[in-house]
């Protein structure tokens, strides 16, 4: 049955920025899919909240408090997975984000945040790959899925580092995806759109009305393309990229949601 | 079970289903597939004359599901097309799922390619789909809800010698699918798209010719070219409530094809 090549039942998953927001709701959903759980992340008590979520569903999660720019760490945090389930089967590559550099003219962004930016973006995705790989090539099987943006595909203004190390994320997924084919690893990229976590969020996109479909994104959405990926029931996708952004890298031609900018009278 | 969780975000149970071009290879794939997964369905050919093949195809949804309602119809006909939407709609109780499963290959030299080779590939892989689109998407429009499926190829992304009228025709039905998308988005209708890489079928070129399949095979990430129903889970997931957010977007089972210079 179809549905059933969706489950991860005896599968083990490392998810990094799994103490929060799109790692938290990947981390129940791939629980709720029949995987244990190995939730990375800077904050242990934030993990503990992930691990009770996902205690919830009878799976197991392992708590690795870890910093993925720091390789050591992540080298650390697949030695752990495997150690305590005995196999990594999928790695979710979650963790990163925008920084105070963010909006800032360009003369004004320091070596500092512009490197430490890349290594929380794209460093840390090259690091946990580089980790897991050797465990997935001794398997025969294996699953890679990095999160990017919507800035990985297109440009933002005053927007450098973000835009720059999500572009890289999408090239990491294509590089990996074609080298591990032959050892049934299969490496995709989310290219999640407007998921707001708070009001904060919300207004700033303006309760989504820019977007095509007229709302943002719920955190459980990504769950379920994350579980696809991650199952059988995708083994011959690779190296693909897919957008989950109510329609929003669709156009960009004109603006969504102002006034219908081209006229509805067919002429 | 704890892992039924997932299998209820993907079900389609009492959704109804109309796949058009049921007949083609990937047209059965995706009926197959739909069917396992509790759709009710209508399977209607692309082609007239097809009542054998249809009736094949449907043996095989009934094996994985329901029996499924046939429509023999040519999809070159606008008014066959709305009849079989609309009697999808009133037979199923809603239309929920469209898929367009239309092809017809064409293979040759651009230079030599004449007026009557236009006019057949892009009727048959582009204008139809259109059609299809317009009558099922109006009936969905009325509902507030759907989702459409085109299912194209790699091709509609990437040229090939001696495949210029396909691989424009291709390109016309991804770029269709985002505008529709634009256009539905606030009226409850998805539109998504599914680019398959080298199929195995019996119109490959593979089996007209041993150099190309042995250089294409190892040109290929995976050396193996894509078995039909290995675009059952893109589709699943693809017209499942689970991708409530995805629309506009085109999901690639090429096996990483495309990733490759």
């Amino acid at each position: 049955m179809i549905l059933d090549d969706l489950k991860l039942d005896g599968r083990v998953a490392v998810i990094t920025g799994a103490g929060r927001g799109l790692g938290r709701a990947m981390s129940i959903k791939f629980a709720q899919a029949g995987a244990d759980i190995v939730a990375a992340s800077r904050t242990r008590t934030q993990l503990e909240e992930t691990a009770a979520e996902v205690g919830k569903t009878g799976r197991k999660c392992v708590i690795a408090p870890t910093d993925v720019t720091s390789s050591e760490q992540v080298n650390a945090l697949a030695a752990t997975a495997v150690r305590e389930l005995g196999r990594i089967d999928i790695l979710v590559n979650n963790a990163g984000g925008g920084d105070d550099s963010l909006g800032k003219p360009i003369e004004q962004i320091t070596d500092a945040e512009w490197r430490r930016g890349l290594d929380t973006n794209l460093t840390s995705q090259f690091y946990a790959a580089r980790a897991v790989i050797p465990q997935m090539v001794r398997q025969n099987r294996g699953k890679i899925i990095n999160i990017a943006s919507g800035y990985g595909l297109r440009g933002g203004k005053h927007n450098y580092m973000y835009a720059c190390s999500k572009g890289g994320v999408l090239q990491l997924t294509r590089s990996l995806a074609l080298t591990y084919a032959q050892y049934n690893i299969q490496t995709n990229c989310i290219v999640p759109g407007i998921f707001p976590h708070n009001e904060e969020m919300m207004r700033f996109f303006k309760g989504g009305k820019f977007i095509p479909i007229g709302r943002p994104g719920d955190d459980a959405e990504l769950g379920p393309l994350a579980v696809f990926l991650a199952a059988d029931l995708s083994n011959h996708i690779n190296g693909e990229i897919i957008a989950i952004d109510g329609g929003g890298l669709a156009g960009g031609v004109t603006p969504t949601g102002v006034v219908p900018v081209l006229p509805a009278e067919p002429r | 079970m704890p892992s039924d969780g997932i299998a209820n975000d993907f079900s389609l149970e009492g959704r109804g289903a109309l796949v058009v071009g049921a007949e083609s290879v990937v047209g059965r794939a995706a009926a197959v597939a739909l069917s396992e997964a509790g759709a009710k369905l209508l399977i209607a050919s692309q082609e007239p004359g097809t009542d054998a093949k249809l009736k094949e195809v449907a043996k095989a949804v009934q094996a994985a599901g329901e029996k499924p309602i046939l429509q023999v119809q040519n999809s070159a006909v606008r008014a066959d097309l709305s009849a079989t939407a609309d009697l999808a709609a009133k037979q199923l109780g809603r239309l929920d799922i469209l898929i367009n499963a239309f092809d017809a290959p064409w293979y040759g030299p651009a230079e030599t390619a004449d007026d009557t080779a236009y006019e057949r590939v892009m009727d048959s892989n582009l204008k139809r789909v259109w059609a299809s689109c317009q009558e099922g998407g109006r009936v969905m429009v009325r509902q507030g809800s759907g989702v459409i499926v085109n299912v194209i190829s790699v091709l509609a992304d990437r040229g090939v010698p001696n495949a210029s009228l396909y691989c424009m025709a291709k390109a016309g039905v991804l770029n269709l699918t985002r505008a529709l998308a634009l256009e539905w988005a606030r009226k409850g209708v998805r539109v998504n798209a599914l680019e398959t890489g080298w199929l195995e079928e019996p119109a490959s070129p593979t089996n007209a010719d041993e150099d190309f399949k042995k250089t294409l095979l190892k040109y290929l990430p995976s050396n193996r070219l894509v078995k039909p129903e290995e675009i059952g889970g893109a589709l699943l997931y693809l017209v499942s409530p689970a991708a409530g957010f995805v629309t506009g977007e085109a999901i690639i089972v090429d096996g990483g094809l495309m990733c490759r210079v």
